[in-house]
C-alpha cells in the first residue's frame, strides 16, 4: 500500500516536471544524440596493430590515419589508447565510472584522463574486466560506464557488453570481438 | 506468533527441569549408545557422551553399499555434500582437474581435515585431497566431527574432521574380495591377521583399476581417464607388558592414470599421451604406557610423503610435451598425556612438532615449513548429568603469527534418552602453498600469478627481465605481503535422542563465521604486454549457517529406515553489505540491460545447495545371511557460475539443477563364509556432462567375498562331524 502511494506521488511530480519543462523548451525538440550498438574485432596480441574507432562515423578507421584526429580510441588485446598526448594529435580523454549506463544523463565536465606515457594510460588495463583464469574469459564488469571526450571535443557514454574470442584454429586465439553500445551527443553538450 | 514461541520455550524448559530432577548417573551408563569414537575428544568415548555433533559410518554400512570408493560412501551421509573444487568448475565440459571433495557445513573441502587413524594425510591439489587414495576394504569406521576441531587438531579443521579408522586385528581374521563393476572396473582385496598372545600383525592389500568413462563423445579423449592403483597396509601391535603397548603401521599407495588428449601446438591439433603417477606413503609409530590407573602416556612419531608426477609426450615423435610434479613430506613427533581414571573427568595434554617440506613445478624452489604446538583439554562433571569440556591449542608456525584456538563444549543428559549438546570454538587454516609460493606465468594470455610470499622477488625479477616497464616504481609494493591464516568461529547446538534401541534422532543447528578468507587480486599496474599480475590477499568474510536432522528407525529387527536433511545458508558478508548500499550491478547476458542487484536476488556462495537430503532403507533377515538396501541422496540446486558480470549468484540461469542419486544393493552370505553381493549406483542415470563431469552414469557391480576363517571352520566341521 505504502509503495503504491509513493509511486503515485512520483508520477505526479514527474508529470509536473514534464509539463513545466515543456512550457520552457522548444515544442519541436531537435534530436541531437546518436545511439549505436557495435561489435569490433581486435587483435589478440600485445604487439599487433591497434584497431581504431570513430564514434562520430560509427566506423573503424584505417591504421594509415593513426596520426589524424579521425579516430577516438584504439584497442588491441585488452588495452585502450586515446587520440591525444602520447598516441595522437586529438583531444580525447576518458573517465571510467561506476554508473549504470542507462541512468547516466550527463558526461562529467572535468576529470578526463589521458595517456601521458605508454605505461600511464587513461584506461588502466584490468580495471574494466574480470579475468577468469580457468576459461580465459575477459568479462566486462557490470555497472561501469566509460565517458569519452572525442578527439574533436564531443561527448560520448559507452558500455562494454561482452568480449568474446573469435573462433580460431591452433594454439593461440587471433582476435577478440568487443561488443559495446554508446551514445554520442552531436551538439557538443554534456547531456545525453 | 512470538507469544507461542515463548510459551513453547517455557514448556520445554519446564519439562527439562522435571527431567533433570529425576536424572541420575547419565554418563557412561549402560543404556547409552555403545558406539565408541575417538576423534571428538582424542580419547575413546561413547558417542552418547560427546558434546559436539558427531556421525559414525560403520563397517556394516560400508559393506552394505558394496562400494570401493570412499567419496561415494561419504556423500550418502547427512550434511556431507560432494562438491567440485571451485577452482576447476569454470572449465565447462571438462573434468575438474582439481577433483572433488566433501563440503561440510557449507565450507569448501579444503576446510575439513582428513585423518587416517588420527594422523593427517598430505598432498592436497589446490586444497582438495584425492579421497581415491584411501582404500575402503580395511576401514573399521569413519568418524565425522562437525564444527571446528582446531582446539585439538590445529589447522584446516574449520568445518570439522573426517577420521578414517582402520581395522583392529582380530584373531585369525582373513579374507579376500573380488569386485567387478561397470567401466571395466576391477577390485581385488586381501587381508590377513596373525595373532599371538602378545603380538598381532595385520596385512592388507588392494588393487583397483578402471577404464574411466566418457560423457561427451564429441570431445576427443575421456571425461575420466583410465587408472589403476595399489594399496598396501600393515599394522603391528605388541603388548610389551600389561601396561605398555607398541603399535606400528605402514601404508603405501600408488596410482597410475593414463592420460591421452589433444593439444594445439600448431594449426592442427596433436595427440599427446602420458601418465600421472601419485604415490602416498605413511609410517606411524605409537608407544603407549600406563604409569598408573590415572596416568597414561602416548608417544607418537608419524612420517608421511606424497608425490605426484605427470609426464605427457607428443604421440607422433615421443618428445616431452609437459612435465609437472608435486612433492610433499611431513614428519610429526607428538606426545600426549591423559590424566584421570574417569573418562568424563579427564585431562588430556599434548605437545608436538610438524616439519613439512614441499616442492612443485610451479614453485620457485623447495619450501620448508615447521610448526610446534601444544594442546590441552579438560573435562568436568559439575553435575552427574552435565559434562563440560574446555580445550585449547596453541600453534606457532615459522611463517605466521602464533594461533590460539579455544573451544568450550557441554553435554547435558536430562534423561537416559536425551543428550543436549552445545559448543563454541575457533578454527584456523593456514594459507595453502599455492597462495604463498606459486610462481606462474601463463604462456597463452601472458598474465603472471604470484603467491604472496613470492610477490616481491617475482616483481623485481619481472622488472629485471624487462617484463615490467622500468618507469614503474615498485618500491611501494615491495612490502611484507605475508598472508594471515583464515579464521573462524563456529557454534553448534543440538540434541541426540533415542527411544529404546529402535529409534534414534539427532539434530543440530550450526553457524560458522569465517574472516580473513584469501582471494585473488590484481596489482594496479600491468606487465609490458599489458597483462595483469595477480597475487593473493586476506580479504573476504563469509558465514555459513544451517540445520541438520537425522532419524533412524528400526522395525522388527529386520528393517531400518534412515532419513537425513540439511538446510544451508551460506553468504559473503561483504557482498551483503554492498547489496545493502546498492553497489552491485548485473548485466543481463541476453538483453544487455544493466540494473542493481537486490538483496532478495542474492543466492549466496556458489556451489552450495540450500537443501540436501538422504533416505536409506535396509533389510537384513533374522539370520543375517541376506541383506539389501536402497539409498537415495538428494542434492538441491546449487550456484554454478556467474553469467551476468557481477561475480555473484543472483540469477536463475546461474544454477545447476538439483538431482537425486539412487543406489541399491543386495547380498547373500553363505554359512561357509562365501558371500555374493550385487548392486547398482546412480540408477536414475543422472548425467550432466557440463556441470557434473565427475559423475559417471549408471554403473553396476558384483562382489564376491570369501571369509577364509569361516571357510576353514566349516571345512573342519565337515571333516570332523
Amino acid at each position: 500500500m505504502k509503495k503504491a502511494i509513493l509511486s503515485s506521488i512520483c508520477i505526479a511530480t514527474g508529470a509536473m516536471l514534464f509539463f513545466s519543462a515543456c512550457t520552457k523548451s522548444n515544442p519541436t525538440p531537435v534530436v541531437t544524440i546518436i545511439q549505436k550498438t557495435d561489435s569490433i574485432k581486435v587483435n589478440f596480441s600485445p604487439v599487433a596493430p591497434y584497431t581504431f574507432f570513430s564514434f562520430k562515423n560509427d566506423a573503424l578507421v584505417a591504421n594509415s590515419d593513426s596520426a589524424s584526429t579521425k579516430w577516438d580510441f584504439g584497442l588491441r588485446f585488452t588495452t585502450f589508447i586515446l587520440n591525444s598526448h602520447n598516441y595522437g594529435p586529438g583531444n580525447a580523454g576518458a573517465i571510467l565510472q561506476n554508473t549504470i549506463y542507462s541512468t547516466a544523463t550527463a558526461a562529467p565536465a572535468t576529470g578526463y584522463a589521458y595517456d601521458t606515457a605508454s605505461s600511464q594510460k587513461a584506461i588502466k588495463d584490468g580495471s574494466w574486466y574480470d579475468y577468469n583464469i580457468a576459461t580465459h574469459a575477459f568479462v566486462p564488469k557490470a555497472g561501469q560506464t566509460f565517458f569519452f571526450r572525442t578527439a574533436d571535443n564531443f561527448y560520448v557514454k559507452m558500455e562494454l557488453l561482452a568480449v568474446d574470442y573469435e573462433a580460431f584454429v591452433g594454439p593461440t586465439p587471433t582476435r577478440l570481438i568487443y561488443r559495446f553500445r554508446y551514445t554520442y551527443q552531436t551538439d557538443g553538450s554534456l547531456s545525453f | 506468533m512470538q507469544k507461542n514461541n515463548r510459551l513453547f520455550i517455557i514448556t520445554v524448559l519446564l519439562s527439562l527441569a522435571q527431567l533433570n530432577a529425576v536424572a541420575q548417573k547419565r554418563f557412561n551408563d549402560t543404556t547409552t549408545i555403545k558406539e565408541v569414537v575417538v576423534t571428538a575428544t582424542r580419547t575413546e568415548k561413547s558417542i552418547g557422551d560427546i558434546p559436539v555433533p558427531v556421525q559414525v559410518i560403520s563397517k556394516k554400512f560400508i559393506q552394505q553399499t558394496g562400494s570401493q570408493k570412499l567419496i561415494d560412501i561419504l556423500q550418502q551421509q547427512t550434511g556431507l555434500v560432494l562438491a567440485d573444487n571451485p577452482l576447476g568448475t569454470a572449465l565447462i565440459g571438462y573434468p575438474n582437474p582439481f577433483g572433488s571433495g566433501i563440503q561440510l557445513q557449507g565450507l569448501d573441502p579444503a576446510y575439513t581435515l582428513i585423518l587416517l587413524d588420527g594422523e593427517p594425510l598430505t598432498g592436497r591439489n589446490a586444497g582438495i585431497l584425492n579421497l581415491g587414495r584411501v582404500a575402503v576394504g580395511n576401514i573399521q569406521q569413519i568418524e565425522i566431527v562437525k564444527g571446528p576441531a582446531t582446539s585439538l587438531y590445529g589447522s584446516d579443521a574449520l568445518a570439522g574432521v573426517i577420521n578414517i579408522i582402520t581395522d583392529k586385528p582380530k584373531t585369525g581374521a582373513a579374507g579376500i574380495q573380488i569386485h567387478r563393476a561397470s567401466n571395466n572396473t576391477w577390485g581385488f582385496t586381501a587381508n590377513s591377521t596373525i595373532k599371538t598372545k602378545r603380538t598381532a600383525l595385520q596385512l592388507f592389500a588392494n588393487r583397483y583399476s578402471s577404464s574411466g568413462y566418457d560423457l561427451d563423445k564429441t570431445i576427443y579423449g575421456n571425461t575420466a581417464d583410465p587408472y589403476r592403483n595399489y594399496s598396501f597396509a600393515a599394522k603391528f601391535i605388541f603388548d610389551i607388558n600389561a601396561r605398555t603397548q607398541w603399535q606400528t603401521s605402514a601404508r603405501y599407495f600408488t596410482q597410475k592414470q593414463f592420460n591421452n588428449y589433444l593439444v594445439y601446438t600448431s594449426a592442427t591439433p596433436e595427440i599427446v599421451d602420458g601418465s600421472t603417477v601419485e604415490t602416498d606413503w605413511s609410517f606411524r609409530n605409537q608407544l603407549q604406557h600406563r604409569f598408573s590407573a590415572k596416568t597414561n602416556l602416548i608417544a607418537r612419531l608419524y612420517a608421511t610423503g606424497y608425490t605426484d608426477n605427470a609426464d605427457v609426450f607428443m604421440q607422433k615423435d615421443g618428445s616431452l610435451y609437459d612435465h609437472s610434479f608435486l612433492h610433499q613430506s611431513l614428519l610429526k613427533p607428538e606426545v600426549q598425556v591423559e590424566i584421570g581414571s574417569k573418562p568424563n573427568k579427564q585431562l588430556i595434554a599434548g605437545i608436538g612438532y610438524n616439519n613439512e617440506t614441499i616442492n612443485s613445478s610451479r614453485y620457485a624452489s623447495e619450501k620448508k615449513l615447521n610448526a610446534y604446538y601444544v594442546y590441552a583439554q579438560k573435562e568436568w562433571l559439575p553435575l552427574q548429568n552435565l559434562n563440560i569440556t574446555l580445550g585449547a591449542r596453541f600453534d606457532k608456525q615459522n611463517l605466521y603469527t602464533a594461533q590460539f584456538n579455544p573451544k568450550l563444549a557441554m553435554a547435558w543428559k536430562p534423561t537416559h534418552d536425551l543428550t543436549l549438546i552445545g559448543s563454541i570454538g575457533t578454527g584456523f587454516k593456514t594459507p595453502d602453498f599455492r597462495q604463498q609460493f606459486l610462481s606462474f606465468s601463463n604462456s597463452l594470455i601472458g598474465y603472471t600469478l604470484l603467491g604472496a610470499n613470492e610477490l616481491n622477488n617475482g616483481l623485481i625479477k619481472l622488472q629485471q627481465q624487462g617484463q615490467i616497464d622500468p618507469s614503474i616504481n615498485l618500491a611501494p609494493y615491495l612490502i611484507d605481503h605475508t598472508l594471515s591464516p583464515e579464521k573462524s568461529v563456529g557454534t553448534n547446538i543440538g540434541f541426540r535422542y533415542h527411544v529404546g534401541n529402535n529409534t534414534e534422532i539427532s539434530s543440530s543447528v550450526f553457524r560458522n563465521d569465517i574472516n580473513n578468507l584469501i582471494d585473488r587480486y590484481n596489482l594496479p599496474f600491468t606487465k609490458i604486454n599489458n597483462q595483469a599480475i595477480y597475487s593473493y590477499v586476506n580479504v573476504n568474510r563469509v558465514y555459513t549457517q544451517g540445520l541438520d536432522f537425522s532419524i533412524t528407525q528400526k522395525f522388527a529387527q529386520q528393517f531400518t529406515v534412515h532419513a537425513g536433511y540439511q538446510y544451508l545458508d551460506a553468504k559473503d558478508k561483504d557482498v551483503m553489505e554492498n547489496l545493502k548500499s546498492g553497489k552491485i550491478v548485473k548485466r543481463d547476458p541476453v538483453t544487455f540491460q544493466s540494473s542493481y542487484v537486490t538483496r532478495k536476488d542474492y543466492g549466496g556462495l556458489f556451489n552450495r545447495s540450500k537443501h540436501t537430503a538422504n533416505l536409506q532403507l535396509s533389510y537384513s533377515n533374522k539370520q543375517h545371511w541376506f541383506n539389501s538396501s536402497i539409498r537415495a541422496v538428494y542434492r538441491g540446486r546449487f550456484g554454478y557460475s556467474d553469467i551476468n558480470g557481477d561475480n555473484i549468484l543472483d540469477d536463475n540461469r546461474e544454477y545447476a539443477d538439483g538431482f537425486v542419486l539412487l543406489n541399491a544393493s543386495a547380498g547373500i552370505n553363505f554359512r561357509n563364509g562365501i558371500g555374493i553381493q550385487t548392486g547398482s549406483e546412480n540408477i536414475l542415470n543422472h548425467i550432466d556432462k557440463v556441470k557434473l563431469p565427475n559423475l559417471s552414469g549408471r554403473t553396476y557391480f558384483i562382489n564376491l567375498t570369501i571369509d577364509l576363517k569361516q571357510l576353514k571352520q566349516k571345512n573342519h566341521e565337515k571333516s570332523n562331524p
